[in-house]
C-alpha cells in the first residue's frame, strides 16, 4: 500500500502558519519578482483568481476583495517543508520526498500491522495539522498512481474529509467512473484529447482499455499508467536521485539592466549560485553557457549568448567568473534594457572519475571553494562571495509583499503577546 | 548526525591522549531546550502579564506542539488572531496572566481560540545575545 500526503494550497498555508489573522482568510502568493500569481488558496480562488495570471491583472480584484497578496517567502517555505516531511515520515517505514508539498510513504511489509488504513491517514492529516499548522490531504491506493488519484479525490471532493483509501474494486469503480484521464498521473494534455478522440472520457474506460490493443501513440509509459490504474505496482522510486546533466541558474531581474557593471554582476551572481549546486552533487562542468535577454515584449526583443569549453572541466567560481569578465564586451550593447539573464553548465561530468591530464593542468583552487561552501552553509548563503556580483545588487529580485523569515532567522522570530 | 572525531595517528606525533577511549559528544543546548524539532517554534516574548512564572519582555520562548496540552500549562495561543501566552485553565476556559497588573481572560464562544503549542522552556540573556542584538 502506497500514500501520497500533499499539503492543500501549500505557499498560502505556509504564511498563515505564523499569521494567524490571515487564517481563512484568501491569499495569493507572487512568483519571482511578484510576476505573477503560482498559489491561491480556496478561498482565493472562489473569488475568481485564476492561477499564473500576471498580478498586475489581478491587483484590482485583490484590492476589492481584501485578498491577501504574498511575494514568495522560499526560505521559509523550505523550512516548513522540511518541518512537515518529518512529520509525515514518522508515519510508514519509507518515504519518498517528491515536491516541495508532496511525499509519497510505502507500507510494504507493515500492512499487517495498520487495521483501518483510513484511520491511519487521518492520524497523519491531525498529526501534520498539530505540528506544523498546515493542512494536508491523504490519499492511499494499491500503487503510486491509485495513491496520486485517491489523493485527488480527497482535495477535490467534497465529503471525503481530506482522507481517500482506494482498496476495494467498487469504489475504484465509482470514483474512476467520475474522473477524467487528465486527472491521473502522467496523462497530460496532449494524450488525454488523443483519448477523448477515441472515444474514452473516464478513468474507467481507460483502465479497462486492452494493453495490446492501445491505438497507435501511446507509449511504454502510458501502458504502465494502466497497469497501475489496475493495481500492479509498476513505478518506485528511486532511492537514490540521480545527479543533474545540466544546471542553470537564472532569473528575471528585479529592475531592468541597463549598465555594463550590473550586468557583470547578475551574471556573477547566477555563476556563483550554478556552481554552488555543481560542487554540492561533486560534478565539473566542461562547457559554460551565459545568456542575456531582453524581454519577449519588448519592441525588439533581443537575446544573446556565449558558448565556452573548459579543459579540464571545472567547478570552480572564480574560474567562471573570468570568463564571463572576459567576455561582457561581447554579451553587453549599450541601449538594451536586459530583463533575463542567466548561466547554465552542461557537459556535466563525476569529479569523482576525473580523468588527469598531463599536459593541460587544471586551475581550480578546491580548497578555497570548499572553505567558501562551508562558511555559507554554516552562516547562510552569500555570507562570503566574490566581489563580482556586488555588495549593492540593485538589479536584485523584487520581493515587495514578503513576510518575515519566522523559522530561520533570529531576527524574524514572531512575537508573543504577554 | 554528530561525530566524534578520532584522528588515525603514526610517527613522531606524541603521545595518544589517555583519555582517547572516553570521548564522548559535547552538550548541545539544542538537546536540552528542544524535544521534537519538526514540531516546535521559537517565539519573542512581548509584554509583562507572565513575570510570576518567570518570563519577561524579551525572553525568548520555545514552543513545542507535540506534547499534550495540560491543566496549568504555560501555553502559547491564538486568540482572535493574535499570538498570546498565558496560563491555561482548561477546566473554566479561561487564560490567566501570571501578574496580578494584569487580568484573566475568559473564552467565550464568539472567540477564536486555538491552542498553537506549549511553553516548554524560556531563555533570559542576561547579556544581549550578537544573535538578537538589534532586536532587544
Amino acid at each position: 500500500m502506497f500514500a501520497l500526503v500533499d499539503a492543500n494550497a501549500f505557499y498560502c498555508s505556509a504564511e498563515q502558519v505564523f499569521r494567524p489573522q490571515w487564517r481563512g482568510r484568501p491569499i495569493v502568493v507572487l512568483s519571482n519578482n511578484d510576476g505573477c500569481i503560482v498559489a491561491a488558496n480556496k478561498q482565493a480562488i472562489a473569488l475568481g483568481i485564476k492561477k499564473f495570471q500576471p498580478y498586475f491583472k489581478a491587483q484590482k480584484l485583490c484590492e476589492t476583495n481584501g485578498i491577501i497578496v504574498c511575494s514568495s517567502n522560499y526560505e521559509l517555505y523550505a523550512d516548513l517543508s522540511h518541518k512537515m516531511m518529518q512529520v509525515i515520515g514518522r508515519f510508514a517505514p519509507s518515504q519518498h520526498i517528491y515536491s516541495i508539498d508532496e511525499s509519497f510513504l510505502s507500507f510494504q511489509g507493515c500492512e499487517q500491522t495498520i487495521s483501518d488504513l483510513a484511520l491511519h491517514a487521518q492520524k497523519i492529516r491531525q498529526a501534520v495539522w498539530k505540528e506544523t499548522r498546515l493542512p494536508v490531504c491523504v490519499g492511499m491506493g494499491k500503487t503510486l498512481t491509485l495513491a496520486k488519484v485517491a489523493n485527488h479525490v480527497a482535495k477535490k471532493w467534497p465529503g471525503f474529509n481530506g482522507v481517500c483509501v482506494l482498496d476495494d474494486d467498487k469504489t475504484i469503480r465509482q470514483v474512476f467512473a467520475q474522473l477524467s484521464p487528465i486527472d491521473v498521473w502522467g496523462i497530460g494534455r496532449k494524450s488525454s484529447s488523443k483519448l477523448k478522440q477515441n472515444g474514452i472520457l473516464t478513468v474507467l474506460q481507460l483502465s479497462q482499455l486492452k494493453i495490446h490493443h492501445l491505438p497507435a501513440g501511446f507509449n511504454v509509459e502510458f501502458q504502465r499508467t494502466i497497469k497501475e490504474l489496475n493495481g500492479e505496482v509498476c513505478k518506485t522510486w528511486d532511492s537514490v536521485r540521480a545527479d543533474k546533466l545540466q544546471i542553470f541558474s537564472t532569473r528575471s531581474m528585479g529592475k531592468r539592466i541597463t549598465n555594463k557593471e550590473h550586468l557583470n554582476q547578475a551574471l556573477a551572481k547566477h555563476a556563483s549560485i550554478a556552481t554552488a549546486k555543481a560542487r554540492k552533487q561533486q560534478s565539473l562542468c566542461a562547457t559554460l553557457m551565459v545568456f542575456v535577454a531582453s524581454s519577449p515584449f519588448d519592441e525588439a526583443p533581443c537575446s544573446h549568448k556565449i558558448l565556452k569549453h573548459f579543459n579540464p572541466p571545472t567547478n570552480d567560481t572564480s574560474e567562471i567568473l573570468r570568463v564571463i569578465h572576459d567576455n561582457i564586451e561581447l554579451l553587453f550593447k549599450p541601449g538594451i534594457a536586459y530583463y533575463k539573464v542567466g548561466v547554465g553548465l552542461l557537459n556535466l561530468s563525476s569529479e569523482k572519475h576525473q580523468q588527469w591530464d598531463l599536459l593541460n593542468p587544471h586551475h581550480h583552487n578546491t580548497p578555497l571553494m570548499k572553505i567558501l561552501d562551508e562558511i555559507n552553509q554554516r552562516y547562510g548563503s552569500d555570507s562570503a562571495f566574490f566581489a563580482a556580483q556586488g555588495i549593492d545588487q540593485q538589479w536584485a529580485m523584487r520581493r515587495q509583499f514578503l513576510t518575515p523569515q519566522y523559522t530561520t532567522n533570529w531576527l524574524h522570530i514572531p512575537d508573543i503577546h504577554c | 548526525m554528530k561525530f566524534i572525531r578520532i584522528t588515525a595517528s603514526a610517527g613522531i606525533t606524541g603521545f595518544e591522549s589517555p583519555a582517547s577511549d572516553y570521548l564522548q559528544l559535547p552538550l548541545s543546548l539544542d538537546a536540552l531546550l528542544v524535544e521534537h524539532p519538526s514540531a516546535t517554534f521559537i517565539g519573542k516574548a512581548d509584554g509583562c502579564s507572565m513575570q510570576g512564572v518567570g518570563i519577561f519582555s524579551g525572553d525568548i520562548l520555545i514552543v513545542d506542539r507535540h506534547v499534550m496540552v495540560k491543566e496549568g500549562d504555560v501555553i502559547v495561543a491564538n486568540l482572535n488572531g493574535e499570538f498570546i501566552c498565558k496560563i491555561l485553565n482548561i477546566s473554566q476556559r479561561l487564560l490567566a496572566s501570571a501578574n496580578p497588573h494584569y487580568k484573566t481572560i475568559a473564552i467565550t464562544e464568539a472567540d477564536q481560540f486555538t491552542i498553537e503549542g506549549v511553553v516548554i522552556r524560556s531563555i533570559r540573556c542576561h547579556r544581549a545575545s550578537q544573535l538578537l542584538a538589534s532586536t532587544i
